[in-house]
């Protein structure tokens, strides 16, 4: 009981939970700014720069500005944080996992909306209209990534449910170590790609930064942060770059299971960075910030397009 | 005395009171406020002492006034009828009602002639009631018709604003178009079964179907109480009375009228979907329901995205809602309709929250204009709190109670889907899924625009709200997330006694006629599949992970050293300092962002469809009429081509 | 017997949907508010007509005192008269209401042409 206590400690604080995925969302954040450095023919800062910016960051001071409500300023990156922080106990790494309920995929979507709305309550709390026009963008951006996420996560599920209803993310790695990858079944192609297109928009990495646009509005809804807070909140950008890609891991590429437990999770995380970089950085190094109107345009025809075309094919047997 | 003659006791009880009121309150204002508590608190206690013996033990009351028992199998007397499923909503009834009698006694303060208005209310609250605990069809019908009067008079309380006898005059002509076509049913179904107690009409419906399918008179009649209590639940065509009805209308009557009056339509589908016609498994009724509750959703929802105006935009949002809760209904599942009954409970919990905020906002600034306000939350920062937690509430954020409804919902439509075969129910948890986010942004459009930002100069005097208007709201904040977290026990309580009623109409049969009533006519007893249903989401679970990584998180931050700095606060002047809201440079000026200014891209990308629903909610009535007469020829010329 | 019952009920019948449609006619073409509630009573007047017409089966009317009973008797049901009597009560009173709004919309909008009254739009 004690031992049982102990052990879910262990896992909610070390591994994978709070100190693992910090490290790991932190350590990506630096590998990406380098490999996109190196990619723009520059040197870059160190990989390990994320630290370095952190810890400077918790040790400057904290100014909450006389407009800006009090407490809905200073929770808001607390709260993202620590439901990021949840979800990842939640995500099978190939064959090992902490929590496993029977319908986690919804449940994770929902916890996936909860660092946007943090931002966004952030960014209206300071009082500052550069932050309530970085806030509505950022909402804007949520509504036009929700529905091809849905749409990709729906046709996943179908195909793995088959004629039951699965909505469990240990069912369908499961169901991948029997049946091969998801991302090898022709009918689930658009859904990978629908889901790999949203990755950049939930994390919010150039070009889909349209909520934080340094250039545009300010830095948008993180105007007034400084200090602690602000740290927090860059936290729960990095934690989201490890995240994401990790659930379209464990969504598509799950199937993997070599024997042992360590290898397993190391692959995983060399997955996970794989997708990073395809997703992420590349698209960092080349291409430049979508406008606010052809994001949503962007995400509700085309990515919804494609996730559709993939339900509907899951659907009628193929 | 026993609990049999609790239910007709706390319905007369309120029609005498509004006599009271309309006798001893001219004369002081007081005499008529406390009749009213004393009413509704009396209601509230007699419904709550109902719970054990009818949800828990399963006891259905009958009850025949005047003792006019049935003769030789034939119900000749009214009788009244209280199963779980009527008794779910007396429960939701009066105890909105109550919490709306509390919030009105200091939000009428400017207003004259108090006693009218509590009259109204008292024959509102006491129509309610009676809808819900009737088993007869025509009672029913009595029933909705003094609602509707007490509404529209209540819509037109404050006169002195010429709007509030507009919005009045369209629900009255719209309400009663619906009113005699539900009438028009009734005489139909009399006209084939020569009897008005639903119990005995049920079983006769149920020998009919057994032996050879429906009568085209009971098609007609189901189609025509279908478009009646559909005018009466707001559904697509037929919303638009809510929408201006709700602006204009005092508040604490806005909190029952989004809530109550809206699910009296609601019950009357389910009663007679589920109990009296029982053709919910006949699959042309479900698409039917399940796509108006649809089309009602998505176009609720983003007619409140385009509002300027904080009361409409919660009317929409109401409608959006009541989407939600038909599409659910109109599955015909045991786990739709649980998701549906518990969403019609947390839809009142949190609405009634939102208005009372919204009435808060506009009792104490004067305006309820998104554009104007701004920044209220540091001079009402108890609204503050409340609206926050509704508005996450309404989004369905974890843990409060809209998620796991909202959850049942996605639920009950995908495994429709998956079960039946048919894409269509899988679009509908596709739509139902985005207008939750189109939700969220509309709330947090609304929070942004009147409790952040910056406080405009002429609001600078704004207090918090008096401590009766916020004992209501504080009440029901802590039952929005109370039912969140322990819907459980909520579930247990009063939702599946409820469902369970509603699946099993040879049980409503027999209490009322006798047993073996029922299986003499064959009625169906239909199989309550079983709910297997949220038992994966265990909300304590997630509860405790979050607040164990929380201290884990508070105890890092806090065993830092705290000579770098507290978070610091000063009462600077504003314009200037390092406490001043930072403008890169400029000079600092009041630029508050107006509440139709936001969401710029999601209204440019759009715009055609925005702009054809703003033009088609022109306000004309005969627009208006037009809509409800072309969607009530729909539905017949369906219900006869489709439903056998 | 049943045939002169089926033709008089069937005349009843026809002009109750033809008052019903009418009313429905009304409150969608006509712009003139006390036009639009003359079709809403039109239309509760169709329906108490269809009411009343679905008890009659050529009977006596059921007035009788009760040593006047005898078993066999034949008269009409009377609960489609107890009915009508009252929804023509809650006709009234929906007409009653009307006008009241439509004096009170007169004092303050100056017209009662329904195109024009939309304040509350959009």
């Amino acid at each position: 009981m004690v031992q049982n206590m102990l052990m879910n400690l262990l896992h909610i604080f070390i591994f994978p939970g709070l100190l693992f995925v910090t490290v790991i969302g932190v350590l990506m954040t630096g590998i990406d700014r380098k490999l996109v450095a190196r990619m723009q023919k520059r040197v870059g800062p160190p990989i390990v720069q994320g630290f370095y910016d952190f810890f400077k960051l918790m040790g400057k001071e904290s100014i909450v500005p006389e407009a800006a409500n009090k407490p809905a300023f200073l929770a808001a990156p607390i709260i993202g944080y620590v439901s990021l922080v949840v979800m990842v106990l939640f995500i099978p790494m190939f064959s090992f996992s902490v929590y496993s309920g029977t319908a986690d995929m919804i449940v994770l979507i929902y916890l996936l909306t909860i660092p946007g709305v943090a931002l966004i309550v952030g960014g209206t709390a300071s009082g500052n209209p550069y932050a309530g026009v970085g806030a509505s963008r950022e909402m804007v951006a949520m509504i036009g990534y929700e529905l091809p996420l849905i749409l990709s996560v729906l046709a996943v599920c179908r195909k793995v449910g088959g004629s039951a209803m699965t909505f469990s993310l240990n069912e369908i790695v499961n169901w991948q170590a029997a049946n091969g990858c998801a991302l090898f079944q022709w009918a689930l192609i658009p859904a990978a790609l629908a889901f790999l297109l949203v990755i950049p928009g939930e994390v919010g990495t150039q070009p889909f930064d349209v909520a934080e646009a340094e250039t545009e509005i300010l830095e948008g809804p993180l105007i007034e942060y400084s200090g602690a807070p602000l740290a927090m909140f860059k936290l729960n950008t990095a934690l989201k770059m490890f995240i994401m890609p990790a659930m379209f891991v464990a969504l598509f590429l799950g199937g993997v299971h070599t024997g042992n437990v360590v290898l397993d999770v190391v692959l995983f995380i060399l997955l996970t960075g794989l997708v990073s970089f395809i997703t992420m950085t590349v698209p960092h190094a080349i291409a430049a910030r979508f406008k606010v109107e052809r994001l949503f345009k962007f995400y509700w025809t085309l990515v919804a397009a494609l996730g559709l075309v993939s339900l509907v094919l899951v659907w009628f047997g193929l | 005395m026993s609990y049999i003659h609790f239910p007709v006791i706390a319905v007369m009880g309120q029609f005498l009171a509004a006599f009271l009121v309309a006798i001893f309150g001219s004369k002081s204002r007081k005499a008529s406020q406390a009749i009213t508590l004393i009413a509704s608190a009396c209601a509230f206690v007699l419904v709550c002492l109902l719970i054990k013996p009818v949800a828990l033990d399963g006891q259905i009351i009958s009850y025949w006034m005047g003792n006019w028992e049935p003769v030789s199998g034939y119900a000749i007397g009214i009788g009244y009828e209280m199963d779980a499923l009527g008794l779910f909503f007396a429960v939701l009834v009066s105890f909105i009602i109550l919490m709306s009698a509390i919030y009105s006694l200091r939000y009428l303060e400017h207003d004259e002639a108090v006693d009218r208005y509590y009259t109204l209310f008292l024959m509102l609250s006491g129509s309610l009631l009676g809808l819900v605990m009737t088993g007869d069809l025509f009672n029913m019908f009595i029933m909705i018709e003094i609602m509707t009067f007490s509404a529209v008079g209540l819509t037109a309380f404050r006169n002195y604003i010429p709007e509030a006898l507009e919005a009045a005059m369209k629900y009255l002509v719209i309400g009663s178009v619906g009113s005699s076509m539900t009438l028009a049913g009734v005489a139909l179904l009399y006209a084939q079964t020569h009897t008005l107690n639903m119990a005995q009409v049920a079983a006769k419906i149920g020998a009919m179907q057994a032996s050879g399918g429906l009568t085209p008179t009971v098609v007609f009649a189901f189609g025509l109480m279908f478009v009646g209590f559909g005018i009466k639940s707001f559904m697509f065509p037929f919303h638009t009375p809510v929408a201006d009805a709700h602006p204009v209308a005092p508040t604490s009557f806005s909190m029952v009228f989004s809530t109550m009056v809206i699910k009296a339509g609601v019950y009357g589908l389910i009663r007679i979907a589920y109990i009296v016609f029982q053709v919910m498994d006949k699959s042309s009724v479900q698409i039917l329901i399940t796509a108006f509750g649809c089309v009602t959703m998505f176009l609720g929802v983003t007619m409140a995205l385009a509002q300027h105006d904080f009361k409409r935009l919660l009317a929409f949002h109401s409608i959006s809602q009541i989407g939600y809760i038909i599409t659910a209904l109109g599955l015909g599942t045991a786990l739709g309709l649980t998701g549906s009954l518990f969403h019609v409970m947390n839809h009142t919990l949190f609405k009634a929250l939102l208005f009372m905020c919204a009435g808060a906002v506009l009792h104490m600034t004067g305006s309820k204009n998104l554009d104007e306000l701004g920044g209220l939350s540091k001079k009402m920062p108890h609204t503050t709190i409340c609206f926050l937690i509704a508005a996450f509430s309404i989004a369905g954020i974890p843990p409060f109670n809209g998620f796991a409804s909202k959850w049942m919902i996605y639920q009950a439509t995908y495994e429709k889907a998956v079960e039946s075969g048919n894409f269509f129910y899988a679009l509908v948890t596709v739509v139902a899924v985005v207008v939750s986010v189109l939700t969220l942004a509309s709330f947090i459009k609304v929070t942004m625009s009147v409790f952040f930002g910056q406080l405009p100069e002429k609001y600078k005097d704004a207090k918090e709200a008096p401590a009766s208007m916020l004992i209501p709201m504080w009440i029901t904040a802590i039952l929005c997330l109370g039912t969140g977290v322990l819907y459980q026990l909520v579930d247990r309580t009063l939702t599946a006694p409820a469902v369970a009623a509603s699946l099993t109409p040879a049980n409503y049969v027999d209490k009322m006629m006798g047993s073996g009533y029922a299986a003499s006519f064959s009625v169906k007893d239909a199989v309550a599949t079983a709910v297997q249903h949220m038992s994966y989401w265990n909300p304590v679970l997630w509860l405790t992970l979050l607040v164990i990584v929380m201290l884990g998180v508070f105890i890092v931050i806090l065993s830092g050293d705290n000579e770098r700095g507290p978070v610091l606060k000063t009462k600077e002047p504003v314009a200037d300092g390092k406490y001043a809201t930072f403008f890169s440079g400029e000079k600092y000026r009041h630029s508050h962002m107006g509440g139709s200014d936001l969401f710029w891209g999601f209204k440019h990308d759009m715009k055609p469809y925005f702009d054809f629903i703003e033009e088609k909610h022109s306000g004309v009535l005969t627009d208006y009429t037009l809509w409800t007469i072309v969607a009530m020829a729909v539905i017949v010329v369906y219900t006869f081509v489709f439903v056998k | 017997m049943d045939a002169t019952i089926h033709s008089v009920l069937s005349v009843n019948y026809v002009a109750a949907i033809f008052l019903i449609v009418l009313g429905l006619y009304t409150v969608v073409a006509k712009t003139n508010l006390i036009k639009i509630i003359l079709g809403l009573s039109i239309i509760d007047y169709g329906i108490n007509l269809f009411i009343v017409s679905t008890g009659f089966n050529g009977g006596t009317s059921p007035q009788f005192t009760l040593s006047e009973l005898f078993s066999g008797q034949y008269f009409v049901d009377p609960v489609p008269q107890a009915l009508t009597l009252t929804s023509i009560v809650i006709g009234a009173c929906v007409d009653a209401m009307a006008l009241a709004l439509v004096i009170a919309i007169y004092k303050r909008y100056k017209t009662v042409d329904a195109t024009e009254i939309r304040r509350l739009h959009g």
